[in-house]
């Protein structure tokens, strides 16, 4: 059974189908990078499964439960965690605070254990406090717990958010377009690091990316999109050769020529 | 029947000017995608500014009404320039808060000077008050006046959208800010001018409402709870979806007046808030933008 | 340690000089310092909806009214005694308050806005015209709750009660605000579509956000009568609205200590300008359009950078993502901004 699978989804906004019939399976364990020149619906693909948008026909399936027209803090409950192309981390919270809330999930305290700072509130607390920091350090970043996240670079929020996300332990970790912006060097590192969280955390990843070569070094698998469908299908060696993919890149140059760094 | 036509009038003649001060908010939101809260206070600073020519300066009554609408158009410009210019990049709240900050300040300033609570100033009528009778209809010569007025208000205000070069830089703003940018309009000019023209028309129609109501200071905010129910009505975008909206919520208020209570006349407009915003989305002619969710 | 303890410090002092003041003051001295405790707390439910959790709602002096009226009426009406006709209204407010929620979960920015502003002014057209039961635009009086058990006037012993819930709603806003729940507003305020990815559930939040602040606001207005002696529309007007918003927005948005802070700077200045309506109409909103433009942190921002152990950990929104980032980009493409007006 595969982790996450997705079977004969469409999806139109206003008659322009964003995605028609996609279906797709990630086996666990596995880096998937997802491709495909600007409007093929990647983010599309991205939004249904993580429950912001809702499939017109087709469904979702995690670990076995199908959870189409599922709330996204349900879908996130079920292990399934996202990152996004702009930075989200909370600009109010400092960096520790935004990774101890990547453990909402994990904590019980609710308003009355709030109130009267039971014994197992402050002990929640204290534990999410060290897990934050180990996720920090994970990622590097342990410096900055007290920062703002707005004073980091960009690529720091990149990696801090990526922390956050993963540190509410999620089986799967959908990225979307996590080396945009990011310089040469910066990519290098995000490379390795999801690396990591494959082989440490043993975590699956799906990532939607522009960045050709990023995708094509770490994938295990690669999807191509192109205007709502799925073209293509394997592994990285085999998609570069695909007629397909280069048909559709070469038919809409702008995409697959970006300065990959 | 007769009592009907009475309240159909009546509810119409009050629901041209509600489809006024909804012509304000609506152009200002596709503009700017704000909804200024000031926007009653500006529409009773229009009422007290026109008093003050033509009631007490003796002006005539037109150049008092021009005078009054322009005297709007720049509080209206101030408004941009103090609470929407410097704040649009801080976020909704900011602009929400400021926009309330000053219609407390027009609202106190409109106290000092054109007297506290309680103090209710009366706009001479424009013709006499007798009522006329066309066919089975009665109605007051001054609610024809009002009409006939509003519609031109109406008029002008389209003709100002489809011929004026500013007009034709507001629409072309509204609907597409970043392609506006690229061919040169200057877009933060464009807000400046919404603001005013927004604010003209409500002093315009402060100005026509004046002679049917009293002015007081306090008269602003429930005006714009009416406009505002009437934009919401329209989708909050459309210009004749917020002009239908207005007559609606002025026979509507007519209707229950006449037919529950006068007290439910007050109330009806936030039950049309409410019931619009909950049950109809997109306004009744379906034209609201995807929402933010 | 002990530098760490400065807001701390400037709140303990604070409520130990609320506590003797019955003991020094004259009686006007001493009704305002009710008062002031009453405004604390609407300051602070409001914060912990508007402040922290980012939820834009007109509707805190309609909470506060319908606190009010629900203890003053059960008691009047059904002959309830205070003690349990003034819990009784600051629940109802909290239940009408977190019906409120539901809207919310549909509606955002500036519908909110408008539709709680329209509740508001639904609830204050209620307590105007259904005389039979308000006893409408007029009020009416309310016996004050006995303490001569205590031996004590009914004015010192409310005071004292009033002082007891607001430290114990003061504390319990800051520790909601430092834990899980707290962060789960700040989450939901500042990137919603973020929050939902990490699991933070929508509607239990935003029912949470309105449920607490018209709590607070209802407690207040439980409050009210019994302060008061007397109950009438005009205590939960428009101008109550802009009040309790000026307060937060002085004090600082996303900060407790802001909005103790916040409540007592308006609340002296409300009594230095009690007898000139147009004047209080123009500070208030002048101060709310001047905080909002030069100091949108508060004056906690102030006290944060400038007093060394100003320690509280501040959640105010910085630059949060806004309708208007297009338009400022485009502003940046003609090149208005900044060479803007020449």
């Amino acid at each position: 059974m595969s982790s996450l699978a997705v079977t004969n989804v469409s999806v139109a906004f206003g008659g322009v189908h964003a995605l028609s019939d996609v279906s797709l399976a990630v086996d666990a364990g596995q880096i998937v990078g997802v491709i495909g020149p600007n409007g093929a619906g990647k983010t599309t693909l991205l939004n249904v499964i993580c429950g912001v948008s809702r499939p017109d026909r087709g469904d979702v399936t995690l670990h076995g439960t199908i959870i189409t027209g599922w709330k996204p803090s349900r879908i996130a409950g079920l292990g399934l965690g996202r990152t996004f192309q702009t930075s989200q981390l909370f600009p109010g919270m400092t960096v520790l605070e935004n990774l101890m809330t990547g453990l909402h999930l994990r904590g019980h305290t609710g308003l009355i254990a709030a109130a009267f700072r039971t014994p197992s509130m402050k002990r929640e607390e204290a534990e999410m406090r060290e897990r934050a920091l180990a996720a920090l350090d994970f990622v590097g970043m342990r410096a900055f717990a007290g920062r703002s996240g707005t004073a980091l670079s960009f690529g720091q929020q990149r990696v801090v958010e990526i922390a956050r996300t993963l540190i509410g332990e999620p089986k799967i970790l959908l990225l979307d377009e996590p080396a945009v912006g990011l310089s040469v060097p910066r990519v290098a590192e995000l490379d390795t690091l999801l690396r990591r969280i494959r082989d440490e955390r043993g975590v699956t990843l799906v990532m939607i990316e522009h960045v050709i070569r990023l995708v094509m070094g770490v994938s295990d698998r690669v999807i191509v999109m192109n205007s709502g469908r799925k073209i293509a299908e394997g592994r990285p060696d085999d998609i570069r050769r695909n007629p397909d993919v280069i048909e559709a890149y070469l038919g809409r140059q702008g995409d697959a020529r970006r300065p990959a760094p | 029947m007769l009592v009907l036509s009475y309240l159909l009038v009546t509810g119409i003649t009050t629901g041209a000017l509600y489809a006024l001060v909804a012509l304000g908010i609506v152009v200002v939101y596709k503009a700017t995608e704000v909804v200024n809260l000031a926007h009653g206070e500006l529409f009773m600073m229009g009422g007290f500014l026109a008093y003050t020519l033509h009631v007490m300066v003796k002006l005539p009554y037109v150049p008092s009404v021009l005078l009054a609408v322009a005297g709007s158009f720049a509080i209206g410009i101030l408004t941009d320039r103090v609470a929407f210019r410097p704040l649009m990049k801080e976020g909704l709240v900011s602009v929400l808060l400021a926009t309330i900050g000053i219609s407390f300040i027009l609202k106190g300033v409109a106290r000092v000077l054109w007297g506290g609570k309680g103090d209710y100033l009366a706009f001479p009528p424009l013709v006499s008050p007798e009522p006329m009778r066309i066919g089975n209809v009665m109605i007051m010569s001054q609610q024809l006046v009002v009409l006939l007025a509003a519609l031109a208000v109406m008029l002008v205000f389209a003709a100002f959208f489809k011929t004026t070069r500013a007009g034709k830089f507001m629409q072309a703003t509204a609907s597409n800010p970043k392609a506006a940018a690229l061919v040169g309009i200057h877009v933060s000019r464009v807000y400046m001018y919404t603001f005013g023209v927004g604010a003209a028309v409500a002093g315009a129609s402060a100005v026509l409402m004046a002679p049917l109501t009293l002015l007081y200071p306090d008269i602003g905010f429930p005006l714009f709870i009416k406009g505002f129910a009437a934009a919401v009505l329209g989708g909050l975008t459309s210009v004749p979806g917020a002009i239908i909206g207005g007559l609606l919520v002025g026979i509507l208020e007519q209707l229950a007046a006449g037919f529950i209570g006068t007290a439910i006349q007050d109330v009806s407009a936030f039950i049309v808030i409410m019931f619009a915003l909950i049950f109809l989305p997109t306004g009744i002619l379906g034209m609201r933008g995807t929402r933010k969710i | 340690m002990r530098a760490v303890v400065s807001h701390r410090a400037l709140l303990v002092v604070l409520f130990a000089v609320l506590a003797v003041l019955p003991v020094v003051a004259n009686q006007y001295t001493l009704f305002v310092g009710n008062l002031l405790m009453l405004y604390m707390i609407l300051a602070l439910g409001l914060n912990l909806l508007v402040g922290f959790a980012g939820q834009l709602a007109f509707a805190n002096a309609a909470m506060y009214g319908i606190g009010a009226y629900g203890a003053a009426l059960l008691q009047v009406r059904l002959g309830l005694s205070y003690w349990l006709a003034a819990p009784c209204g600051a629940v109802l407010a909290m239940a009408i308050g977190t019906l409120l929620a539901f809207p919310a979960l549909r509606l955002s920015g500036i519908y909110l806005a408008l539709a709680t502003l329209a509740f508001a002014q639904f609830t204050q057209w209620v307590l105007l015209h259904w005389n039979s039961v308000t006893f409408g635009a007029g009020g009416f009086p309310v016996p004050q709750p006995e303490f001569s058990a205590l031996g004590m006037s009914p004015d010192r012993g409310i005071y004292y009660v009033s002082w007891v819930v607001t430290v114990v709603l003061l504390a319990f806003a800051w520790r909601v605000v430092r834990s899980r729940v707290g962060r789960a507003f700040v989450a939901m305020r500042d990137r919603e579509m973020a929050a939902q990815a990490l699991g933070v559930g929508l509607l239990r939040y935003k029912a949470m956000a309105f449920a607490l602040s018209g709590f607070y606001a209802g407690t207040a207005g439980a409050l009210y009568p019994a302060v008061l002696a007397y109950v009438s529309p005009e205590g939960f007007d428009l101008f109550q609205m802009v009040l309790h918003k000026a307060m937060i927005v002085v004090g600082g948005m996303g900060s407790i200590a802001g909005s103790v802070i916040g409540a007592s700077l308006l609340v002296y200045l409300l009594e230095v300008l009690r007898q000139f309506k147009a004047t209080q109409e123009i500070v208030f909103g002048a101060l709310l359009l001047a905080f909002v433009l030069f100091q949108p942190r508060g004056l906690v921002d102030f006290l944060k950078r400038s007093v060394p152990g100003w320690s509280e950990p501040l959640h105010y929104a910085s630059d949060s993502e806004s309708a208007f980032d297009v338009a400022v980009a485009d502003e940046l493409v003609t090149g208005s901004r900044g060479g803007a007006d020449r």
